[in-house]
């Protein structure tokens, strides 16, 4: 037995790994490293190569010549004897750290040229690459489970997957990082000319220059010097208690009207997605009074209810309902036929489809219209407090006006969009949680 | 899943719901005058138990019937102030959109396809936008010298913040691969805003304009009702639909109120069809669903 | 010597099927009075232009869409016929979609435990502990409790078919399952279908554009004539299962290759001619 290492050439290597599995699946570059790690051997013919049991060291890849391969029992082999020829790839165990010994008997029929590479060299050559890594090992991975059942050979497999994937960065981390490619990135610096421009403006227009249309108006330092106040001119400022009764008081009544459209507007918009006969006898009568402003309402909603409060309520809440019922129906609507064909060729029920498929599957769209709501929320609120209630953010706008308290007017306004924007940002944050599924699959680059 | 084909069975459908809906609203408006017979005494006080009063139903009790309303329609229709509303409405409508696609589309645009534009203006956007435009309202009285103008201001900014957005989104989703497909056929960077960019973003923008119809119409009925009647002989400022509701009220007439709300609600929707044939018109490659 | 003389379950018979569709009052006829024996435990293949009406077909038997006439059955059971147009879609029949059903909301493994839970068949842990070794069978290891979105599009498939299998079906209705992937990728996934079916003892009714992949997976080979479609030739492959890839460059493949080809392309150009929109 004669070993021989000879310095094949590179390109002589890349050829033969281009024409093996599970090579042939990976890039140029990483496979030049690879086959920098390998080398050649001459074995005649008869010489044992290893036998079960022996240590693992290398991987062998046939250049030329024949290879008897034969497995032990222990390995629950499809084929327990198989004759290698050129381009076959053996010897795998060496790829597998707690696995150092043989599982076959590999003999050279005939003169044999091999090509072998150190199994601990090889995966840590992976584990510097973790998408080639992976490749190789998923490929390695099939043919392994392939050819035989050895249970802790695949709980091997998954350690190294594992292991592969452990510098990947996730949850926090990835935040982390995108926060600092954002950071060196232009943006934000636009961000800051574009907010400086606007406040500049704002400042300049008003206070500086007195233009015509401008005087009237608030001048920003004014506003910011009411809202930070302790003892603001108009009564309202970041540390006045009235201050936090409005804002809470608007909170309260958006978050009763929401809730409420949520809980009958998904119901409802689910069964007219479901059932075409639901929706042939109910769509048209909501359809109809869909182009009615909410604010049109308004009047009537005092007639209606008795007290005022009920009547704001109820204004915000058809909105919402609205925009709700309409987006839930559009995602029942947009879930492809396939999954509900495949679900029903799996022997689901009506009943087990509706939960399993179209409840899921229309939560994207049920959670934009639930964003949408929100919004529309806002403004339908802001509305009817400006018209009738007491309290609420919409309210101080309205009554800053006719008392002539210019500033609260602008105080009031950003408040309320920074509000209306956290709103919006909560219910987006409870989709992303909800469906972990198309978080995953966006940060993927998916569609 | 469902494709809408029309059949008479569906339209039956449909019009069985309305129908039984004017019924109840009918029967439900008039409770006061049946709801005192002894038959619904269990009713009556499961009412008071609640809180409600006892001799008409809630909510549907103190509005007026759908037949009120038809008689005061009858009446209204002959009045030529009714239809001066509607056309103030409608204009206010029609122009305040107008305004808001003519700056809000190449506002968006710009955005869309100058990176620098759109890291300093898209923020400063984004933070205004969820300042809802009826708070808008009083600032806008303070600034613009008449009613009208500071009505189609705020108009302006309902529709104008749908329109940029869906602009923004229609331009970022045009598929790369026709960006490529022109330049490797040579054009030059006008070219390509003409005729990939334009009719690329159009979908969405016809998309966003449906919103923004429906939002334009919210805020000029609100702000007619907001700003008052301006003059009453019809002048430059105040009426409109919005304003012939309020003023319903006011004045007691309730059948009207309705009659207004339905007439928005016509208005509103005949508007929102002339926007689709013209969406059909300026994008037949589109097959809306 | 072929695997599937033992198999006695899954014998699909289509018997003079017609399928007429009727958009707009212009009567299309899809599909042919078409009849075509399947034997239990054959992978048969149904190759021809696309849109030629095979999808059709495979509909048909799977139960989303009603023939005009005609009978299907399904080891002497009928499925449908022209008294009763649609047949019943059941596990007995899954079908593996073109572009992939996995529900994207469930992980892998939940997918792949839906069917005999939704039945009843099994409990929870007994389905999902099935799942895992059938799962590990067909190679797909380690990716349990990923999304189907973060696997490759190969793997994907694989998982669709191992869901499929859980339920122990009489046969498998593959509608060009390999239509999107790269060709690499593709020959992967025939030897893997390949492993799969030599393990579970299923027909498999597989339609596709491809002849060689046809050739290679198949017992028979139907090639279906451009819209309405009916069988124009049936090949039976006579290359011995066990196959591997060897076999593709074997000269009885080469020479079933040159005798179907031609077939083949004659239907393509009249199906090009007729200007067939894709699909």
């Amino acid at each position: 037995m004669e070993l021989v290492k000879k310095a094949l050439t590179q390109e002589v290597m890349l050829d033969i790994f281009k024409r093996t599995m599970p090579f042939q699946v990976v890039s140029d570059a990483m496979l030049r490293r690879i086959a920098a790690l390998g080398w050649q051997a001459s074995h005649e013919q008869g010489a044992v190569l290893y036998d079960a049991g022996d240590k693992a060291d290398d991987i062998y890849i046939i250049v030329s010549g024949k290879v008897e391969h034969a497995l032990e029992p222990g390995v629950n082999a499809r084929r327990p004897v198989q004759t290698l020829g050129p381009g076959d790839v053996f010897g795998w165990a060496a790829l597998l750290e707690r696995y150092p010994a043989r599982l076959a008997k590999a003999v050279c029929v005939e003169p044999t040229e091999v090509i072998r590479i150190n199994g601990d060299e090889l995966l840590r050559l992976l584990e510097s690459d973790p998408d080639a890594g992976d490749v190789v090992m998923s490929r390695f991975a099939t043919m392994i489970t392939r050819d035989y059942t050895v249970p802790d050979l695949i709980a091997q497999l998954r350690t190294i997957h594992r292991k592969l994937h452990s510098g990947d960065i996730q949850g926090m981390n990835l935040t982390l990082y995108r926060v600092s490619l954002w950071l060196k990135s232009p943006r934000p610096y636009l961000m800051l000319i574009g907010f400086a421009l606007f406040l500049g403006f704002w400042y300049l227009a008003v206070e500086v220059w007195k233009l015509p249309r401008f005087r009237e108006m608030p001048g920003i330092t004014v506003v910011i010097r009411e809202w930070i106040s302790k003892d603001p001119t108009y009564g309202l400022s970041l540390y006045t208690e009235e201050y936090y009764q409005h804002i809470g008081m608007s909170i309260w009544r958006v978050t009763q009207a929401f809730v409420l459209a949520t809980l009958v507007g998904v119901p409802f918009g689910l069964f007219l997605g479901w059932s075409r006969k639901f929706k042939e006898y109910l769509f048209p009568l909501f359809e109809m009074l869909r182009p009615i402003p909410i604010l049109a309402w308004v009047p009537l909603a005092i007639v209606m209810f008795v007290s005022t409060e009920s009547a704001v309520i109820y204004l915000t809440f058809l909105a919402s309902f609205y925009a709700t019922a309409l987006n839930t129906m559009l995602g029942v609507e947009s879930i492809e036929e396939s999954y509900l064909r495949a679900a029903s060729c799996l022997g689901a029920s009506k009943w087990q489809v509706f939960r399993h498929v179209i409840v899921p599957g229309s939560l994207p769209f049920i959670f934009t219209g639930l964003q949408i709501s929100v919004g529309v929320a806002w403004f339908s609120l802001v509305a009817a407090e400006m018209v009738s209630g007491q309290y609420g953010l919409g309210y101080v706008i309205n009554t800053s006006y006719t008392m002539v308290r210019y500033p609260t007017i602008v105080i009031g306004m950003i408040t309320l969009g920074a509000v209306g924007y956290v709103t919006s940002a909560l219910v987006r944050i409870a989709g992303d949680y909800l469906m972990q599924w198309r978080v995953r699959e966006l940060a993927l680059g998916g569609h | 899943m469902s494709t809408n084909r029309f059949s008479a069975r569906s339209a039956a459908r449909g019009a069985v719901s309305i129908i039984v809906f004017l019924l109840l609203w009918e029967l439900g408006s008039r409770s006061k005058q049946w709801i005192g017979a002894d038959i619904f005494n269990p009713l009556r006080e499961t009412l008071g138990a609640l809180g409600f009063k006892k001799n008409y139903l809630p909510w549907v009790g103190a509005i007026p019937a759908p037949s009120e309303v038809l008689a005061a329609w009858a009446g209204v229709i002959t009045d030529a102030g009714y239809w001066q509303s509607w056309y103030k409405s409608m204009f206010r409508v029609l122009a305040g959109f107008t305004a808001a696609m003519l700056i809000g589309i190449p506002f968006g645009l710009l955005l869309a396809v100058n990176r620098t534009a759109f890291g300093i203006g898209f923020p400063v956007f984004e933070v205004l936008r969820p300042i809802p435009p009826l708070a808008w309202v009083p600032a806008s009285i303070i600034f613009w010298p008449t009613q009208e103008m500071s009505i189609a201001f705020v108009t302006f900014l309902g529709a104008f913040y749908t329109i940029v957005i869906n602009v923004v989104g229609g331009a970022k989703s045009i598929d790369q691969r026709y960006f490529q497909a022109a330049q490797s056929m040579g054009s030059s960077k006008w070219d390509i805003f003409r005729r990939i960019i334009l009719p690329g973003t159009l979908p969405s923008i016809m998309v966003g304009s449906a919103v923004g119809m429906g939002i334009t119409w919210e805020v000029v009925v609100a702000a007619e009702m907001i700003s008052g009647g301006g003059s009453q002989t019809g002048g430059t400022g105040g009426g409109g639909l919005g304003f012939f509701i309020w003023n319903s009220y006011v004045g007691g007439s309730y059948q009207q109120i309705v009659v207004g709300m339905i007439s928005i609600g016509l208005a509103g929707f005949i508007s929102s069809e002339l926007l689709r044939a013209l969406g059909q018109y300026v994008t037949p490659w589109l097959r809306l669903r | 010597m072929n695997a599937h003389q033992t198999q006695t379950r899954g014998a699909i018979r289509i018997d003079d099927v017609v399928k007429i569709y009727d958009p707009d009052g212009a009567a299309v006829m899809a599909v042919d009075h078409c009849t075509l024996d399947i034997e239990a435990g054959e992978i048969c293949m149904i190759v021809g232009p696309s849109g030629c009406g095979k999808t059709t077909l495979l509909n048909a038997i799977a139960g989303f869409h009603e023939i005009s006439s005609g009978r299907i059955t399904l080891d002497g059971e009928v499925l449908c016929s022209t008294d009763k147009p649609k047949a019943e879609p059941g596990s007995d029949r899954i079908v593996v979609f073109q572009n992939g059903a996995l529900f994207p909301w469930k992980t892998n493994i939940e997918n792949v435990a839906f069917g005999p839970i939704m039945q009843g068949k099994l409990t929870k842990t007994e389905a999902v502990e099935k799942a895992l070794g059938m799962m590990a069978d067909a190679g797909l290891a380690g990716v349990e409790h990923n999304y189907p979105g973060e696997i490759s599009s190969g793997m994907r498939r694989r998982v669709e078919i191992v869901r499929a299998l859980m339920n122990d079906p009489k046969v498998l209705l593959l509608d060009e399952p390999y239509r999107a992937l790269d060709s690499l990728t593709k020959s992967v996934m025939h030897e893997a279908l390949l492993e799969i079916y030599y393990k579970n003892k299923v027909t498999i009714f597989f339609i596709t554009h491809d002849l060689e992949e046809a050739i290679f997976l198949g017992h028979k080979v139907a090639i279906m004539t451009t819209r309405p479609c009916k069988p124009k030739k049936i090949l039976s492959v006579d290359i011995p299962h066990p196959r591997d890839y060897s076999v593709l460059t074997s000269k009885r493949f080469r020479e079933l290759m040159e005798e179907t080809n031609e077939a083949v392309h004659e239907e393509a150009l009249k199906a090009f001619k007729a200007g067939e929109k894709e699909g």
